[in-house]
């Protein structure tokens, strides 16, 4: 469940760059050699992004090679 | 369907920008981001790794499956080996049993319980070596929460990794957990003393990873000396 930590960074990072709109989707990378389950992943990120400008926001998983995991962007109201 | 916006293509590849138009989502602008999810952790990681080199602290960084021994194998360690002052970060998600048995065992020790936490990231250490100070020329042991998945993708500022399995646990399990595998520079294999009474083949349990295999039994002490040996070829102990 480390899938938790990783969902409540990636909302501290959209919340920290909404400047008061409100997130639709989020866009993240996820390397096929990172561990990380998507499923789990877009769980917690509904769990985390409440009460934040990201509640309720779509979050896209990208799989990409390698071992990434970054937020590419986002859209905003 | 389409994971992006749920219309109906069948293209499962995520990566793809929609050329056709939406109607339902007319007003919403893209924001760029490019920002590495674990950029903080590894700060910190950073950091920390800072603050071992200016006290000349060595830190690994033990990670195992939960009964697999690696508090066992650590009172061992500091009650064999005193080459150099050892210190412990304990890592539990409650309790504080093993930081008992640390401190029993005659090392310093602050346990960091992590609540719901799986593993122990960098921050996390960053505040308990504010807590521990070890002193200047130890060993600092982080010893991460019992599991064979979550530590995997957390950097700690550590030098090295050392994965502690038991034979009780099956030897398909550089299979099972890759990752945790992956990332190590030496594996651990205890309680090899109770080869005879279980089912643990060692040469496919070794043919499964790149880094030595070490056979050990915290419990009896049989090939700990290996242990203490890979600590000093890795120039991890020094003195």
């Amino acid at each position: 469940m480390h899938e938790l930590a990783l969902a409540s960074e990636v909302v501290s990072i959209c919340a920290a760059r909404a400047d008061g709109a409100r997130v639709i989707r989020v866009r993240l990378e996820v390397g096929r050699l990172v561990a990380v389950l998507p499923d789990s992943l877009r769980f917690c990120f509904d769990a985390c992004a409440r009460g934040t400008a990201a509640e309720g926001a779509v979050l896209d998983i990208i799989e990409t090679p390698g071992e990434a995991l970054r937020v590419r962007n986002m859209e905003v109201d | 369907m389409c994971t992006t916006c749920g219309c109906g293509s069948d293209e499962v590849t995520i990566d793809h920008v929609h050329h056709h138009h939406h109607h339902h989502e007319p007003e919403t602008r893209t924001v760029s981001i490019e920002q590495d999810v674990l950029a903080k952790n590894r700060l910190f990681a950073e950091r920390n790794r800072g603050w071992f080199a200016g006290r000349e602290v060595t830190a690994i960084n033990l990670m195992g499956t939960p009964g697999a021994g690696k508090t066992t194998l650590l009172e061992r360690t500091i009650r064999e080996m005193d080459a150099m002052p050892i210190a412990v970060l304990e890592g539990d998600q409650a309790t504080a049993n093993d930081a008992d048995r640390i401190h029993a065992a005659g090392a310093s020790v602050v346990q960091i319980n992590t609540g719901a936490g799986c593993h122990l990231d960098a921050h996390m250490v960053a505040h308990g070596i504010e807590r521990l100070v070890p002193s200047r020329g130890s060993l600092l042991v982080i010893e991460n929460v019992g599991n064979l998945v979550c530590p995997a993708l957390f950097d700690l500022g550590e030098r090295a990794r050392v994965v502690l399995v038991s034979v009780t646990e099956g030897d398909d399990k550089p299979l099972k957990y890759p990752h945790m595998f992956r990332t190590a520079d030496v594996i651990l294999l205890n309680k090899i003393d109770l080869l005879p009474y279980v089912r643990f083949d060692v040469a496919r349990f070794a043919a499964n990873v790149d880094v030595p295999v070490l056979r050990v039994s915290a419990e009896t002490g049989e090939g700990v000396s290996d242990w203490y040996a890979w600590l000093r070829q890795s120039q991890i102990v020094t003195a």
